[in-house]
């Protein structure tokens, strides 16, 4: 009864989950990353780039230094977003990568867990490096890693667009003259700007050139400063300069949104420069306005290597020869080229811009640039982060004033900041 | 021999049932236990780890340096009462009521429905039915991301509907109004054929002789399905809301990536908020975040006691 | 209502509730410029097969090993699970009810925190990093559910097959194997359908579990087109279309082997 018609379907099963197998398994061998010679150590390397595979040229670069120091690499690649809580994870039961290549902000909450080993005890050198980008890593006076490269944001804008609505990009140099430019384009039956205000820490990256900009200060949200600078998001909102989807947008679909041609700027980063030369319109980068004149301190963007800690302090010798191989200036270039970032070295930089002269804007913005958890602000960062963005979107939303939302988000903040 | 006695004898389908003379013997009641074997195995090894690890992160002051050390201290209740002051408790208890109660109530009414409806035997009833569960195969990341395409403010499809017929903008995902019903219109969507597939399995298991007795009897289809269908299907109806309401107090994905509990905390759920704390920012948060986790496995608790009542009561009819 | 239109509203039915996945097809085919526009193409009228080639170069491994992960979940899950129905249902054991109780509850600890449990376990045992640690894994998903299921279907088989086949001299084994099983086809087909489709979709375990693993879910699979910064939305669709073909595929087929009418015939006045 069942059997004579449920075998074939059995068999075709089994036949199925064998060819599966096989397919996995003969692909298995291609698919592991980095090579595999006798007689080297192995070194586990985690980083946060699950795009690029055994292929591509940031994994050779990564086993072509591990072998320079005379370990094989095992690498994987992460989803940014998960890598914090897998370090943590592997923290606590004493599987610890012997490098790790983290997002900035998350080096203080690894450094204060005592997952990572500073760069004194391992001997590293970071006196090249700018120090506005190595302040994300320090943190009680002492640096837990280097920067590999960094982004940040600015202001894209579509030219085309703003020649039509006789809109100079030189003259948006404060908030005013944005808001002026803004009100031509929605005339000329574009619209204005786009950017990613979601309730994340996405969110907060974009909305910190603003805030800062203002003259405000992390440590009080509900200053008269940080009200306007929340002010002007809202404002943005009620008079249509821009889109409602703002409120759920990342930074991805913001570009996507600006991408149709319909928008006079969009707020992005150093890693759209591939996809900006595939635009179909003419595009620009100007630098994000303070409130007064001058270019905002924009959040920089961009991990950091570290070196978790080990049992066997013997390895540290071998793991600084890497990362010394992967951030030393010869190989810098080479580096942030593969990843698109920009260098933390001064002298790289100049090269950059020498190889890639659109790269200059970015160079600027950089330097202007600001570490999150800079000014010693270290865990406390992400627990003023999360109520700036519960602040932002409540505004946007219009369940909140500004004024009141910032105070309720600095009331929180300082009840549980250290 | 008429419908209604037939159908009572049928109808004890997930119960139990005891009288007396019809209770196993000792010996047979023991050897239960051995079929039983895998399952306790199963249960200690995987399921009680965890369970002990999310009680005692309640319990405890975890940092991320006692996480990664190991040496929390214990604080007992502190992280509950934490979770009970906080501003967002209310909220996130109103959202889940509302949240769990309309999505079982139309996955339910829906997959009955679509199950009765596609139990008749027409061309193609049974590859179509298949079809439903194509959208348990996308991963939840792509069907949330999916939903939040066709309901974003400008872009959306929608949306774009809407002014096609004249009405105004929704903005679903973005306003505090309508977040919770843009997660509670996806999540019935990903309901249904759950619903669907198991009420389908229990009208196959209606003997086909009731419903000839039911039409020779002349009945309609809407007294068929009230007087026989319906009430033999109580049983499977039972478990599938209840396993239903289990699984929707756990939904999270769903809600996390289309809106992220916002705007403010206004689609926020005891799910999506125990991840908030304990995840969401920069700096993981472990205790309050588990605290309401296992405020959920208490709510489900209570709700589990309910269903083996009613069964007992079933039991004793 | 003749079968005809009947057959035409299932047809409706059915494309009203699989539009979403239509407009996941839809965005597949969709260039960047084209993704955010205000009003939405209903059909990709500039179709762009980027996002095909990128899975076809690279995705299969991953698909295979989904399909063999998800066929293990089945078989571990039934082994497992219907015994304990048959269990729970005929031979009712001492302390069966608080069983059941337990595992309703067990199926509401959260993910993450089984995840992060099972990586302490797996760990020590030494098998993270593999598929089919990933299958036990997995079908922790599906076995509460699967035994209140056996569970609920068998206490519906007449006690009288039981008996009949006790006066014939079986025992409960041989009964469970040669009675009760073969009627349970519903349940065997229902259970082994969620269990494969939820392993299918799982991402927590996966990503925990495996993320150093050489062979990979094709829900980890999907991450190379999520970058920190950047995600390629039509890839990440395209994905998703592909790996639900040879499933649906899989789906409709088993479907033909729920069947209509089991106990026709068992139980007579």
């Amino acid at each position: 009864m069942l059997n004579s018609r449920l075998r074939p379907l059995g068999l075709a099963l089994a036949g199925l989950a064998l060819a599966g197998t096989v397919a996995g398994c003969s692909n298995a061998k291609e698919s592991s990353d980095g090579g595999s010679s006798s007689g080297d150590q192995q070194f586990t390397f985690w980083d946060p780039y699950p795009q690029f595979d055994g292929s591509s040229d940031w994994v050779k670069l990564v086993s072509s230094c591990g072998k320079d120091a005379g370990a094989t690499i095992k690498r994987t690649g992460y989803d940014t977003s998960d890598l914090a809580n897998k370090a943590l994870l592997a923290g606590q039961q004493g599987s610890s990568p012997d490098i790790i290549v983290i997002d900035n902000p998350v080096i203080s909450t690894l450094a204060d867990a005592g997952v990572l080993t500073s760069a004194d005890e391992l001997k590293l050198d970071t006196s090249a490096f700018a120090e506005n980008i190595t302040a994300a890593g320090v943190v009680d006076g002492k640096t837990y890693g280097v920067p590999i490269g960094a982004n940040t944001l600015a202001l894209y804008y579509n030219a085309d667009l703003l020649k039509k609505a006789g809109v100079d990009p030189a003259s948006v140099t404060s908030w005013e003259t944005l808001n002026v430019a803004l009100a031509k384009v929605k005339a000329a039956r574009g619209k204005g700007i786009t950017f990613s205000g979601i309730g994340t820490e996405e969110g907060s990256f974009q909305f910190l050139p603003w805030f800062w900009g203002s003259g405000a200060d992390l440590k009080d949200l509900a200053s008269a400063d940080g009200v306007s600078a929340v002010n002007l998001w809202a404002d943005w909102l009620k008079k249509g300069y821009a889109p409602n989807s703002v409120i759920n947008n990342t930074q991805t679909t913001a570009w996507q949104e600006f991408a149709t041609g319909k928008f006079g700027f969009v707020e992005n980063g150093t890693w759209q420069m591939g996809n900006a030369a595939k635009l179909g319109f003419k595009y620009g980068v100007i630098s994000i306005p303070g409130k007064d004149g001058g270019a905002a301190p924009a959040p920089t963007g961009g991990e950091f290597v570290s070196a978790p800690v080990q049992k066997d302090a013997g390895r540290y010798a071998t793991t600084t020869k890497i990362i010394d191989c992967l951030t030393n200036p010869g190989n810098l270039l080479k580096t942030d080229t593969t990843l698109s970032y920009i260098a933390p070295i001064a002298d790289v930089q100049q090269q950059q811009v020498t190889q890639n002269p659109k790269l200059a804007p970015w160079v600027k913005a950089v330097g202007d640039a600001k570490g999150r958890t800079s000014d010693n602000l270290g865990t406390n960062y992400p627990i003023i982060s999360e109520q700036m963005w519960g602040a932002f979107q409540n505004a946007m939303s219009g369940s909140a004033s500004a004024e009141s939302a910032m105070k309720t988000a600095q009331e929180a903040a300082a009840s549980k900041v250290k | 021999m008429s419908i209604s006695k037939t159908a009572d004898r049928t109808s004890r389908v997930a119960t139990r049932v005891s009288t007396r003379e019809e209770r196993p013997p000792r010996y047979r009641r023991l050897l239960g236990w051995a079929y039983l074997v895998p399952v306790l195995v199963y249960l200690i090894a995987f399921y009680a780890y965890p369970l002990y690890r999310n009680v005692e992160l309640s319990l405890r002051d975890y940092t991320v340096r006692s996480f990664v050390s190991g040496d929390a201290r214990f604080i007992g209740l502190d992280n509950f009462r934490e979770v009970f002051s906080s501003p967002t408790f209310a909220s996130a208890i109103i959202h889940t009521a509302i949240f769990t109660f309309v999505s079982i109530a139309f996955q339910y009414v829906i997959g009955l429905a679509l199950a009765v409806f596609y139990n008749q035997n027409f061309r193609l009833s049974g590859t179509l039915r298949a079809l439903f569960l194509v959208p348990w195969l996308l991963p939840l990341i792509v069907s949330a991301s999916t939903w939040s395409w066709l309901l974003n403010s400008e872009s959306g499809v929608v949306n774009a509907a809407l002014e096609a017929f004249g009405l105004p903008q929704i903005n679903w995902l973005t306003s505090p109004t309508w977040s919770l019903i843009a997660v509670i219109i996806a999540n019935i969507w990903i309901g249904i054929p759950f619903n669907l597939v198991i009420l389908h399995s229990g009208l196959q298991n209606i003997p086909d002789e009731l419903f000839e007795a039911s039409a020779l009897d002349g009945a309609d289809a809407w007294r068929t399905f009230r007087h026989v269908t319906f009430p033999l299907l109580k049983p499977v109806s039972a478990i599938t809301l209840l396993l239903g309401f289990v699984y929707t107090l756990k939904v999270f994905d769903i809600i996390w990536i289309m809106t992220r509990g916002g705007p403010g905390a206004s689609s926020t759920t005891l799910s999506t908020w125990s991840y908030q704390l304990g995840f969401g920012s920069l700096l993981p948060h472990f205790g309050p975040g588990a605290a309401v986790g296992n405020i959920l496995i208490i709510v489900a608790l209570v709700f589990g006691l309910l269903y083996i009542r009613y069964e007992n009561a079933q039991a004793k009819r | 209502m003749n079968r005809a239109l009947k057959t035409v509203v299932g047809v409706v039915l059915t494309a009203v509730m699989l539009f979403p996945v239509y407009w996941m097809f839809n965005v597949s085919l969709t260039g960047t410029s084209d993704m955010r526009r205000d009003p939405p193409y209903l059909f990709p009228l500039h179709p762009t097969f980027t996002g095909y080639q990128a899975v076809l170069r690279d995705q299969m491994p991953y698909l295979g090993t989904s399909l063999a992960i998800g066929l293990g979940t089945v078989v571990l899950t039934l082994l497992v699970a219907a015994p304990a129905g048959y269990s729970l249902a005929k031979l009712r054991p001492l302390g069966g009810q608080p069983l059941t109780f337990i595992l309703l509850i067990a199926q509401m600890i959260p993910g993450i925190i089984m995840a992060m449990g099972f990586y302490a376990i797996f760990l020590s045992a030494g098998i993270i990093n593999t598929w089919w640690g990933l299958v036990i894994a997995d079908s922790t998903l599906a076995v509460p559910f699967a035994v209140l299921i056996f569970t609920a279907f068998m206490s519906g088989i007449p006690d009288e097959l039981i008996s009949a086949a006790k006066i014939d001299g079986a025992g409960s084994w041989r009964t469970f194997l040669h009675i009760v099983l073969p009627i349970s086809r519903n349940p065997i087909v229902t259970v082994s359908l969620f269990a494969f489709l939820w392993a299918w979709s799982d991402f927590i375990f996966a990503s925990t579990l495996n993320s150093g693993g050489t062979m990979q879910p094709i829900t980890l699979g999907i991450y190379k087109y999520i970058g920190n910064n950047n995600q390629e939305w039509n890839s990440i669709m395209a994905t998703a279309v592909v790996a639900s073909i040879p499933a649906a595929f899989l789906l409709v087929v088993a479907q033909r082997y729920v069947a209509a009418g089991v106990t026709a015939g068992a139980v007579k006045d």
